[in-house]
């Protein structure tokens, strides 16, 4: 419940001091003291407005039924004069029957703020002979007894009469298809059970403004069709007393308010809330902007849907119009039946959306689960994305690589947008005018006027983001929606209601509630995805960890085991050719030669394949190559080795570069060697080194005029024990190319070959321009201890 | 008399084929044999079966690195702590070509290091040379031996 009705009312001691103006004067007062006209409405105290309507009469009422306050217009009722009424017992006024039915409904049944039908009560008033007849009820508020007296409808039972209204009414809202459809069957229904002159039904929008749904009216009234009313028309404490009084009348706007006497409960020492009474008297401003609008007696019944003030329905008459309580009741009835309509039928919409959006975000889901990494699977399904959100645009932001899909800012402007979000948003956030939080938006208010951004990790800047474009509306104001200050400085309704238009710009369509929770819905499956694939990507590490310690260990037990025997095959062989040479067939001494050279080739294996398996993982220690130097070192190495042929050296111009020095001249010699080896067979072998750079890498390759290869096997080549020649053809364990390439890996470079069988071949490794010391860290220590012993 | 060669090695194919080598490289030195770790300590501390020799550090420690009972690494430790013996040259010998292994042999001060070769004629030629320096004309530290036997009167 709203704070104005149930604290101590602010305006109670000023009220008292102003006991002797008019019933309003404290709310006039107040109005009229401060400037802006929507703040004081706002402050205005219009639950206790210390006076009613004078349509009727108003007691208020001790526990055990003795007059507290009475509205001064009583007097006219009864043959006493206030002051002899106060403090005397209910009997005075209603004589004992009457009053004993009020202690009747008092004492039995659970009394509270909904005013009782207590009955039709006959009195006869001291100004006439003629007994008038009158509806009793009676409400129980903020600890006191309240009776209203009202003159009665003229037929008899009018609750008979109205009960088929209603009913036809229940029917047809449950056939009503959309809230559009209930709106106006209940504004046509309301003005044939009430006979106002114009009935209206307006919503309340995100901005409290009011927009006219729907509208039944008599020829002569103006209309106020889709028009919209500012939301400073209805104040906030108007609002909240709405909520809880679903039903006001305003039979008169020209009365003179009857006053409360005394104006402050004598039992509670605050001035009688009037929240719940019929006749409660309304504030001098509303009644002002009634005149102003033509109004003479009016009528709001409240539609609260989800505990929220949603709409009002509201009847307007150019004639004062006395509306009998049983009336009242029905449109009451009728409003809390829309309510419940409209409700279910907002929640079945909201239901039927959700689920479709649910529908879609499994697809969502599913597509990222199915795909190596969640990027890729949402940009399977691009329609999803977009639908998910209602968006023209969509972004994924992810290790700073940027998708975009559909309509949406330049890539540029998104990766600023998570940077201004990662430092000023957290957790799902939207706005339907990024602009006005971000400015740089205005450019893109195209693609982008409305955002709603889902961060996908808590650390990095990554996020699902989605775009709006602007939304350009435009509102027909009934009136311009200013409240307009009088020449006095108090504030003053405004009296303009000719149709007024206004553009809004800067807005995309908002984001819903539902949005934003399903958003948030899918930002906790995605987390869970991103850390499930975090899980197994360090499952799969420390797998391959413990796979290379594995591997660690074979190669340390293979460098002892397996070289040991071989070497004592060739030791003891080596013996047995010195001592018994001599002595054997010359068969036998072929045989002890193949023997030792197959045991000296299996070293050889087992010893390039250790210096292979530590070439993987020995510490890269990265300085400066020269590659000019670097090859011309390695040329004179193997023209020194080589058995004096000639061969035509071309060497470009190589590049420096940032490596390690020896394993750089490991895999260089070994292209080189390579080179010579496969050109033994011609008679003028021709060797090219070159170089070129591409993009931020260089590329070096190997040209010779050699036996080239068959392309067809190009992809073996590098290869750990690959040859594509036998071994009488050309020797070696088929280990270099292997080197080669994990070589220049370690490096962050490429190797590839090309080649035609018999005419030569070209083979190239890239080194990137700029070394990227990613391997080098792990060895740090080593390289200290390297040194100790270099 | 020449200080003897302490060869410590497990494998009986590699000690024949070691102890084939240093007679092929013609040192006049005495090689005295452990076959583990254990062995190797108690000869050079004069313990348990060398509580009765003649005192004496060799003239240099030929030492397998893979060795049953106590390693390599650990009979190179306790040399290396060892104040009478800590200035005696030793002379890793082994099949292994891990870093790891080299650059923990250096860290304890070892002299040298030979991954010894399949080629036989190679390993032939690399004891020859170690025996030649280290046995003969390696001069060791003064004060390294408490006890030095005169040269045999020819």
């Amino acid at each position: 419940m709203s704070e104005s009705a149930s604290e101590p009312p602010i305006g109670a001691r000023a009220v008292r001091e102003a006991s002797q103006g008019p019933p309003d004067a404290e709310a006039r007062r107040r109005t009229l003291s401060s400037g802006v006209a929507s703040q004081d409405c706002d402050a205005e105290p219009i639950h206790i407005p210390g006076g009613i309507q004078p349509h009727g009469f108003l007691l208020v009422l001790s526990d055990d039924l003795h007059i507290l306050q009475v509205s001064e217009n009583l007097v006219s009722l009864t043959n006493a004069g206030v002051d002899e009424l106060l403090g005397a017992p209910l009997d005075v006024v209603l004589g004992a029957a009457g009053a004993q039915r009020i202690g009747q409904a008092a004492a039995t049944s659970a009394l509270d703020d909904a005013p009782l039908y207590i009955g039709p009560i006959d009195l006869a008033p001291s100004s006439s002979d003629k007994a008038l007849r009158l509806d009793l009820t009676i409400h129980r508020h903020d600890g006191t007894l309240i009776v209203e007296m009202e003159t009665a409808a003229a037929t008899g039972d009018a609750f008979a009469s109205m009960y088929p209204l209603v009913r036809t009414f229940a029917r047809g809202l449950q056939e009503g298809g959309s809230v559009q459809a209930l709106a106006e069957l209940a504004v046509r229904e309301v003005r044939a059970i009430t006979g106002f002159g114009r009935v209206m039904l307006y919503s309340f929008d995100e901005e409290g403004r009011s927009h006219v749904l729907a509208e039944d009216r008599d020829a002569s009234y103006p209309s106020f069709l889709h028009q919209f009313f500012p939301a400073s028309d209805i104040p906030r404490q108007a609002r909240a007393l709405y909520l809880k009084n679903r039903i006001r009348l305003v039979a008169d706007v020209d009365y003179t308010p009857a006053r409360l006497v005394p104006s402050v409960n004598p039992v509670t020492g605050r001035p009688t809330d009037l929240t719940f009474a019929t006749l409660r008297s309304f504030s001098p401003v509303h009644l002002e902007y009634m005149r102003n609008m033509g109004t003479h007696a009016s009528m709001s019944v409240s539609i609260v849907v989800r505990g929220q003030l949603w709409g009002l329905i509201s009847c307007h008459d150019h004639s004062a119009r006395i509306v009998p309580f049983n009336t009242r009741v029905a449109v009451e009835h009728l409003g809390h039946m829309l309510s419940l309509q409209i409700e279910a039928k907002e929640e079945r919409a909201e239901g039927e959306y959700l689920s479709a959006l649910r529908r879609t975000m499994s697809r969502l889901i599913s597509a990222m689960g199915e795909h190596e990494n969640f990027v890729a699977g949402l940009r399977a399904v691009p329609g999803d994305v977009l639908s998910f959100a209602r968006s023209a645009g969509a972004a994924i932001v992810f290790d700073d690589q940027v998708t975009l899909l559909g309509a949406t800012p330049d890539e540029d402007t998104v990766r600023a947008l998570t940077h201004w979000l990662a430092e000023n948003t957290s957790g799902v956030w939207a706005t339907d005018s990024l602009a006005r939080e971000w400015p740089p938006a205005k450019a893109h208010a195209d693609k982008a006027c409305g955002v709603l951004a889902v961060p996908v990790s808590q650390i990095f800047r990554n996020y699902l983001l989605w775009f709006r474009p602007e939304l350009m509306q435009t509102i027909e104001w009934a009136g311009e929606p200013v409240k307009i200050e009088s020449a006095d400085g108090s504030s003053a309704p405004r009296t303009s209601f000719s149709p007024w238009l206004e553009t809004v710009r800067g807005h995309s369509a908002l984001w819903r509630q539902s949005e934003l929770e399903i958003a948030a819905e899918l930002r906790g499956a995605l987390l869970n995805i991103v850390l499930r694939r975090a899980e197994e990507r360090a499952e799969l590490a420390t797998e391959l960890t413990r796979a290379n310690k594995e591997l660690e260990a074979f190669s340390y037990s293979v460098s002892h085991d397996l070289r040991a025997p071989l070497r004592h095959i060739a030791g003891y062989g080596d013996l047995l050719r010195e001592q018994e040479g001599e002595r054997m067939s010359d068969k036998s001494r072929r045989f002890l030669n193949n023997m030792l050279e197959s045991a000296r080739f299996a070293g050889t294996l087992v010893d390039d394949l250790l210096t292979f398996s530590q070439m993987g993982r020995a510490a890269l220690r990265p300085a400066p190559v020269d590659l000019g130097l670097l090859v011309k070192s390695v040329v004179q190495e193997v023209e020194v080795e080589g058995s004096g042929r000639s061969i035509e050296w071309v060497i470009g111009d190589l590049p420096r570069v940032t490596g390690d020095a020896a394993f750089l001249q490991l895999a260089v010699r070994n292209l080189i060697s390579n080179a010579v080896k496969y050109t033994r067979t011609r008679e003028s072998a021709k060797i090219e080194i070159f170089a070129t750079r591409s993009g931020d890498e260089y590329v070096i390759g190997v040209r010779d005029n050699g036996v080239g290869f068959d392309m067809k096997y190009g992809a073996k080549l590098f290869g750990v024990f690959q040859r594509l020649h036998r071994a009488e053809e050309f020797e070696g364990t088929g280990i270099g190319l292997a080197n080669v390439r994990r070589i220049i890996e370690r490096h962050d470079g490429r190797t590839w070959a090309e080649g035609r069988l018999g005419e030569g071949a070209v083979f190239y490794f890239s080194l990137p321009v700029t070394f990227r010391n990613a391997n080098g860290t792990q060895g740090a220590p080593n390289t200290k201890s390297r040194k100790n012993h270099a | 008399m020449l200080k003897p060669i302490l060869l410590v090695e497990d494998n009986p194919n590699d000690l024949e084929l070691t102890l084939v080598a240093l007679d092929k490289s013609q040192l006049a030195n005495e090689v005295i044999v452990a076959r583990d770790g254990q062995e190797a300590i108690d000869y050079l501390t004069s313990e348990g079966e060398w509580k009765e020799r003649a005192p004496g550090n060799p003239a240099v420690i030929l030492l397998d690195l893979k060795l049953p009972k106590i390693d390599g690494l650990e009979v190179l430790d306790m040399i290396r702590s060892n104040a009478s013996l800590k200035s005696v040259p030793v002379v890793m010998l082994t099949s292994s070509r891990e870093e790891q292994d080299l650059i923990r042999s250096y860290e304890l001060g070892v002299n040298a290091y030979v991954v010894k070769p399949v080629e036989f004629a190679e390993f032939v030629e690399a004891i020859s040379d170690l025996g030649v320096f280290w046995a003969v004309l390696n001069e060791p530290p003064p004060g390294s031996t408490r006890f030095r036997r005169p040269p045999p009167a020819q």
